[in-house]
């Protein structure tokens, strides 16, 4: 009992963070991605025995999470407005150049259709190879590299065309 | 490496370990330029992507935790002491079955099984001193009274007969003590005037609400013990 508490607490603390913002950019409300991954920790519990690899924690529990995300839309079938989470985030507050530029790359990213984020967020925020989240998505590898490329092509333009949008915020 | 398929492989995976795309930005400045382009662009998805997690989650999963659990282990022993009151229930029930079943079939097989299981307790020498007062208090519960004595009473005692309450009296024989069983009429138990195993031998008389069973060794003239109690015996109802 209290070796599998332990093993708990060090799941917990080593992947707590990468598994919120990956259930963030999934649902993109912060409330919602902190109930989704106290669910997914909740199973993770119930089935911590199962989990033979422990580097095979983090896609296992990334795994429970979408799997928890689907479910949410099964119980209640609420449309999500396509684009009305220009509100993503409120980090707005703090206003260097750099907090400025993120805040309007959230934007950016969250307007990104979901099939490009999710690939992209796996691979940068959870360190994932190509192969690897092909595995997760149940897609190909070639599917996953180009969504990858897609997805860094358009910020990559819509970063370019960034100064004439950050001169609105200086006004 | 053309520059498309760089372009390609180096969006897709900009920290890519492929040799084929690390060798080409070694090889080419301008790859380089562009590979290192592609890294701050990467920094700043970085930095966009790490939205800041609220402050104590992980306190917060660890106590969700430690709850469900503790819910968990009170359910688990509900269940347990469930099981455990089963497991006794279930035992209750078959020592139950075992003591009240009938196991034997004619009440000369149980007689003869009952007789031998409580033959080393009795010896013919043994003081008899059970007045025929205190036998008739007994009888009563069977509705019956014994005139006179039967004859030197060892011992009478009620007793379970294959499940029944029954009365069994040991008396004085010639060679070896006398068993007489005072069974209430039952249907499980098929009745016999006679039986032997050989070594004892029974007569059952057969009473409208009681069966009078005698069981003594070959040598015991059970016909005339029978006699004996035929003459005795008053049944009040």
């Amino acid at each position: 009992m209290a070796t599998k508490q332990v093993r708990y607490e060090a799941l917990v603390k080593a992947l707590h963070s990468d598994l919120y913002r990956y259930a963030y950019w999934l649902c993109h409300e912060k409330q919602v991605a902190e109930d989704l991954v106290q669910e997914t920790f909740l199973r993770a519990w119930r089935a911590l025995d199962s989990l033979k690899d422990e580097k095979a924690a983090k896609s296992w529990l990334i795994t429970i999470l979408r799997r928890e995300n689907a479910r949410r839309f099964e119980r209640k079938r609420f449309e999500m407005s396509e684009y009305e989470e220009a509100t993503i985030t409120d980090t707005r507050s703090t206003s260097s150049e750099q907090e400025i530029e993120n805040h309007w790359l959230r934007e950016k990213i969250a307007q990104m259709p979901e099939e490009y984020r999710e690939p992209l967020v796996l691979q940068v925020i959870g360190g994932f190879s190509g192969e690897e989240i092909a595995s997760m998505l149940s897609l190909n590898k070639n599917t996953v590299m180009t969504r990858l490329f897609r997805a860094r092509n358009q910020l990559k333009e819509a970063l370019d065309e960034e100064p004439k949008l950050r001169g609105q915020y200086n006004g | 490496m053309d520059d498309l398929l760089f372009r390609r492989n180096i969006y897709a995976d900009p920290k890519t370990p492929d040799p084929d795309v690390i060798s080409a930005i070694n090889s080419d400045p301008a790859k380089q330029k562009f590979a290192h382009e592609l890294e701050q662009l990467d920094q700043k998805i970085f930095d966009a992507l790490n939205v800041p997690v609220p402050e104590e989650l992980s306190e917060k999963l660890i106590l969700r935790q430690s709850l469900a659990s503790h819910q968990q282990q009170k359910k688990s022993t509900r269940i347990k002491l469930a099981v455990a009151a089963s497991v006794a229930f279930a035992i209750g029930l078959t020592v139950n079955q075992l003591q009240f079943s009938h196991a034997y079939s004619s009440i000369g097989d149980y007689a003869i099984a009952h007789t031998n299981h409580e033959a080393k307790q009795f010896s013919n020498n043994a003081e008899a001193n059970v007045t025929l007062t205190a036998l008739n208090k007994k009888m009563a519960s069977f509705n019956g009274q014994f005139s006179a004595d039967l004859g030197e009473l060892i011992m009478a005692e009620f007793c379970r007969f294959d499940g029944m309450k029954s009365l069994h009296l040991v008396l004085k024989g010639q060679n070896s003590p006398v068993n007489i069983y005072v069974v209430p009429a039952n249907d499980h138990l098929a009745y016999m005037k006679e039986f032997t195993n050989g070594e004892l031998n029974g007569v059952v008389n057969d009473f409208k609400a009681s069966q009078i069973i005698v069981v003594g060794d070959t040598q015991e003239p059970l016909k005339q013990w029978q006699e004996k109690i035929n003459q005795n015996i008053r049944w009040s109802t």
